[in-house]
């Protein structure tokens, strides 16, 4: 045979045959009927044969039906020959398993959900793990972007002046992210080891957008910032080095994809409106791609991308406003792109020698300072701050939840276990009647992979669910929000695979068993009666292992459950109640040291007169919010110590703040109208200061000063002395976490002469704040249109957002904590249940030999109690443990909390003994005649 | 219970795997019907050659599945409608293939039964 004829039938072969077997799979009715037409078609041409040949009609039928033999044997074998034998197997075995799962609901409904709920929670939390800690900046090639950071020593580097982030590493170093503009140039037009170096600064400024006065996220740019990135707009065009050429040369915007969605309505027309940002006038040239959320993050992506050479006009600072000629501001964040050839070691190492010679050049650097050195990062999560906020949050939900899926595992596994030996006597019949070994393996696994579907079609719906559920959590009123939680399909491919391999290998231990069991032995009902202790061994560690693991969740949450309690219990110190705050950051451009003041003032008068508005303060800080304004505080007679803090946290309130906010003045006076910028200098400090600073004294009449302050020429001059006049109680500052006795000290405003940036308006209203708010930016837009009121929320919702994490990990911690605790009783019952199923007849001889049904009752009991408590135990010790770690996430509570522990463990007691009662009862009930009749 | 095979001694029980040959053949020559087949099969042997009838259909199945047959509903000489199968291109290139490869078989164990000591004296 040539090779291109038998080529020719491979093809022919190839193609046919799909192609008919599909033909029979969807035609099948069509097949059935053929099939019958054909074979009886053959019977009457034979049957007329015979007759013809001399057969008597009779004799010839049934001769014609010998010699075709059996037409369903028949009809089988032509299926075969078709292929559609394996389909017609899989399909029986399906409508089997079906009946199997339609029959015991109960075991469907447990193991379908509780594989629902474990790769639900288990998708949701690592889906949102992923994409806080391990997403990418949405640029091309992320992995080559390095951050530029550096480190230097506690209060000895060189950099005095930095704004950004700013952290303690472990040994007296700190590090932060911020550069000077001039450290950034040079380093550039130094570089050799990295492709280039691009830098950027996000930062909330107040802009008009298609004419409304609105907060925006602005990140500045440098002119290579969008070729570095390699990204290009999907509308208009990127910013260009031509537009950072200098301050004003480019007055152009680049939008982001959620802006343009939110004011423009997705229109081309976008493109050349107009912006004001702080009073600036920019055109929009451009709309980034849809994902793009900057360099800064990958959460959220700032409103505008803005030429870096606008700072001075758009965001000034200091004497000439501008930031870009200042080597001693550190501020603006710097990333780069490796060099093909060049590893990070080298160029660190070659960076941090620029940098120490050109802060050496440009900046003082005193003897006993150090220069800061370069820390080459991984810039392709941009700044990462996430890690810092989520990390340890994560790290313990990421547990949790890894601990409710094995418990899910074990659930499953203790499931098909159970059933599958208490089906080991069907698998002898079908062994006995002449069913393959590997046909009953197969039906095993068909209906492992069933009930695992229908976990997995549960689970992704409680993903979805769950992915739609934390975002909620997770924003806060006030603030927008573009966070959402992508269902990763990859992820839960890999927490669906895990549970449903749990589930086929131990569904397929029985059946392989079952496969090699001899058909005698299963057969012979004496060998089920014998007591089976041993056998239950594998059943019981894992019903050990599953209290254990509940155990520890349910002592998690209820730690995380009492720190919660704790915290709602923390009194702030002030009345909460009818308080509203929001927030007026008028441009520095327009209103410098002074204007803002008298703006403030202005404001300030025109609010309190707004109908519903019962009383009105400003003030710097507003409490617990996060917030830490912190300044020397030097009492008269008291030397300098130049290596010690001097610095309190201090707030700048009106003179009706204490009234509003009923903080008792526990001696002296408060505030009054009559203090003002002409009258002699006044301060309010707390007890905590007053015990701090003047302790055994009293404080009232004595005077103090604030730190040096900075006149019109860039003199430094002492402030004037400041006399106190009142003591206060102490409230809580910037947290709920904090130490409540924590020192503080109040000027009045009214003897301020610059506010140098935001101001908080604290409102007392009785009336429904959304009804007022609209009211109070009338007022505001009538002073000055372009000026936004942000941050508009109660003291009550600031106090619920700084519970926020706690009560997501309460929710989520209790919701693992239940989950747990239901998988484990399920356990529990399944194992007791299939135990006492299976010791029925030996009970019976018990009870016939005259055992009372309460020593029955015991003998169970005490069985499952031993588990539960070995497994208690465990977890307990494994709780002590791992508690330690969480301590930092506590309050009011210590890790080892008694409470907790003994609540914890004593509801898995209780739990295990529920779930075993039923069963014991079960077993005291048996009526011996009929347990041994059963035999 | 007579077999009504058995009652015919000097019929020849199928070799394995040559009733697919036999299909091949009879239906190239003209397109034929299921029992067609099984007729044609005994006109050519001269009624020597027994076919299981139950296998038969099975066996038309899996050649038509492979491609190298195919079917088509008509007429019978009953005017009663069947099912004819036919030889495709591939069906007759693996008939041609078939056929040498028994025909090779055939001479060989012809020739190895001809074997007798002297033609392996010479041989060897």
């Amino acid at each position: 045979m040539t090779p291109v004829s038998r080529l020719t039938l491979l093809l022919a072969r190839i193609l046919s045959q799909p192609r008919s077997w599909f033909r029979a799979l969807t035609g099948r009715r069509r097949l059935e009927s053929e099939m019958e037409a054909e074979l009886s078609l053959h019977l009457e041409n034979l049957t007329a044969d015979l007759i013809r040949a001399g057969q008597s009609p009779a004799e010839a039928r049934r001769n014609a039906r010998l010699a075709l033999g059996s037409p369903i044997a028949a009809k089988d074998a032509m299926r075969t020959s078709l292929g559609l034998r394996l389909v017609d197997e899989i399909a029986a075995d399906l409508l089997y398993g079906f009946r199997l799962l339609r029959k015991s609901p109960g075991f469907t409904l447990v193991a379908s959900l509780s594989l629902a709920l474990a790769i639900g929670a288990n998708t949701t939390i690592f889906s949102l793990a992923k994409q806080l800690l391990y997403e990418r900046l949405a640029a091309p090639h992320a992995a080559s972007l390095r951050l530029f950071a550096w480190t230097g020593s506690e209060k000895h580097v060189a950099v005095h002046s930095i704004w950004g982030d700013y952290s303690p590493l472990p040994g007296g170093r700190v590090t932060s992210t911020s550069f000077s503009y001039p450290a950034y140039q040079q380093l550039r037009a130094q570089n050799r080891v990295l492709d280039d170096l691009f830098a950027f600064k996000e930062t909330g400024m107040n802009a008009t957008i298609a004419g409304t006065a609105q907060q925006a996220q602005v990140e500045m740019v440098s002119g290579n910032y969008y070729p570095q990135l390699q990204i290009t707009p999907i509308l208009g065009r990127a910013i260009n080095p031509s537009d950072d050429a200098g301050p004003g040369k480019g007055p152009v915007a680049v939008i982001s994809y959620g802006l343009w969605e939110r004011a423009f309505a997705k229109s081309p027309a976008a493109l050349g409106q107009i912006i004001k940002l702080n009073e600036i006038s920019l055109t929009i040239i451009g709309v980034n791609p849809q994902g793009f959320t900057g360099a800064k993050g990958t959460q959220q992506s700032p409103d505008l991308f803005v030429p870096l050479s606008l700072q001075p006009l758009i965001s000034p600072h200091g004497a000439n406003g501008s930031r870009l000629s200042d080597p001693k501001e550190w501020w603006l964040n710097v990333m780069g792109r490796v060099k093909p050839g060049v590893d990070d070691r080298t160029a660190q190492s070659t960076l941090d020698g620029q940098l120490g010679a050109i802060v050496r050049a440009t900046m003082p650097v005193r003897p006993n300072e150090d220069v800061p050195r370069i820390d080459l990062r991984d810039g392709s999560r941009g700044l990462f701050y996430q890690k810092r906020t989520y990390a340890q949050p994560m790290t313990v939900l990421l547990t949790m939840v890894g601990f409710v899926l094995l418990l899910a595992c074990a659930n499953i596994a203790n499931l098909m276990l159970a059933r599958g030996s208490q089906r080991q006597r069907e698998m002898s019949v079908r062994l006995a009647l002449g069913a393959g070994r590997a046909r009953i393996a197969r039906q095993m696994f068909v209906e492992s992979l069933m009930l695992a579907a229908l976990g997995g079609l549960g689970g992704i719906l409680v993903g979805y669910a769950g992915s739609s559920a934390i975002p909620r959590l997770i924003e806060n009123s006030w603030e927008r929000s573009d966070f959402h939680i992508h269902f990763d399909w990859l992820v839960f491919a890999f927490t669906s695979g895990v549970t449903l391999l749990t589930g086929i290998l131990f569904g397929l231990a029985p059946a392989w068993s079952a496969a090699r069991a001899q058909v005698s032995t299963g057969l012979k009902e004496t060998s089920q009666s014998a007591t089976r202790r041993r056998k239950g061994w594998g059943g019981r560690s894992l019903i050990g292992f599953q209290i254990a693991l509940s155990t520890l969740l349910v002592i998690g949450a209820g730690l995380f459950l009492r720190t919660l309690a704790n915290l709602n219990n923390v009194h702030v110190g002030f009345r909460t109640d009818h308080l509203l705050l929001a927030e007026i950051d008028p441009p520095q451009k327009l209103y410098p040291a002074g204007k803002d003041v008298a703006l403030h003032t202005r404001l300030l008068e025109s609010i309190a007169a707004t109908p519903g508005v019962e009383a009105v303060s400003p003030a710097f800080v507003t409490y617990v919010a996060g917030q830490m304004n912190r300044t020397d505080f030097i009492p008269e007679n008291v030397t300098l110590d130049k290596d010690k803090d001097d610095a309190e946290p201090y707030n700048v309130v009106g003179s009706n703040f204490f009234s509003m906010l009923q903080i008792p003045i526990l001696s002296g006076r408060a505030f009054t109208p009559e203090d003002t910028l002409t009258s002699a200098k006044v301060g309010i400090i707390n007890t905590a200061l007053a015990k701090e600073r003047f302790p055994n004294q009293d404080p009232i009449g004595k005077r103090f000063r604030s730190a040096d302050e900075t006149d019109n020429q860039g003199k430094r001059k002492p402030r004037a002395w400041i006399r106190i006049i009142g003591i206060c109680a102490d409230t809580h500052y910037n947290s709920l976490r904090e130490d409540p006795t924590l020192p503080q000290f109040f000027l009045p405003f009214a003897q301020q002469t610059e506010v140098g940036g935001g101001l908080n308006y604290l409102i007392q209203t009785h009336m429904d704040p959304a009804a007022l708010v609209p009211a109070i930016r009338k007022v505001v837009q009538a002073q000055d249109p372009d000026l936004p009121l942000t941050e508009v929320r109660t003291q009550e919702e600031q106090i619920h957002e700084q519970t926020q994490q706690e009560r997501i990990f309460v929710t989520l911690t209790s919701g693992f904590g239940l989950l747990a605790l239901a998988l484990a009783s399920v356990g529990i019952y399944g194992v007791m249940a299939y135990a006492v199923a299976n010791r029925t007849s030996e009970i019976g001889i018990r009870l016939a030999l005259g055992a009372q049904p309460r020593q029955v009752l015991s003998m169970i009991l005490r069985e499952a109690t031993w588990i539960s408590l070995t497994g208690v135990f465990v977890g307990l010790a494994a709780a002590l443990v791992l508690a330690r770690l969480v301590k930092s996430m506590l309050y009011g509570l210590q890790p080892s909390d008694p409470f907790s522990m003994l609540a914890g463990a004593a509801i898995l007691i209780s739990v295990g003994l529920a779930a075993s009662w039923i069963p014991a009862r079960r077993a005291a009930r048996v009526q011996p005649i009929i347990a041994l009749r059963h035999e | 219970m007579t077999d009504p095979q058995v009652s015919q001694p000097k019929q020849l029980d199928l070799l394995q795997g040559t009733l697919d040959l036999l299909i091949l053949k009879a239906v190239s020559l003209g397109p034929l019907h299921g029992y067609g087949v099984l007729l044609r099969i005994q006109q050519i042997s001269g009624q020597s050659l027994i076919i299981q009838q139950g296998s038969l259909y099975p066996a038309l199945y899996r050649l038509e599945h492979q491609g190298v047959i195919a079917s088509e509903w008509g007429e019978s000489d009953n005017n009663r409608k069947a099912k004819f199968y036919r030889l495709t291109v591939a069906g007759r290139l693996r008939l041609a293939d078939e056929t040498a490869r028994w025909n090779r078989m055939s001479t060989l164990i012809g020739q190895f039964l001809l074997a007798t000591p002297a033609t392996l004296g010479e041989e060897v």
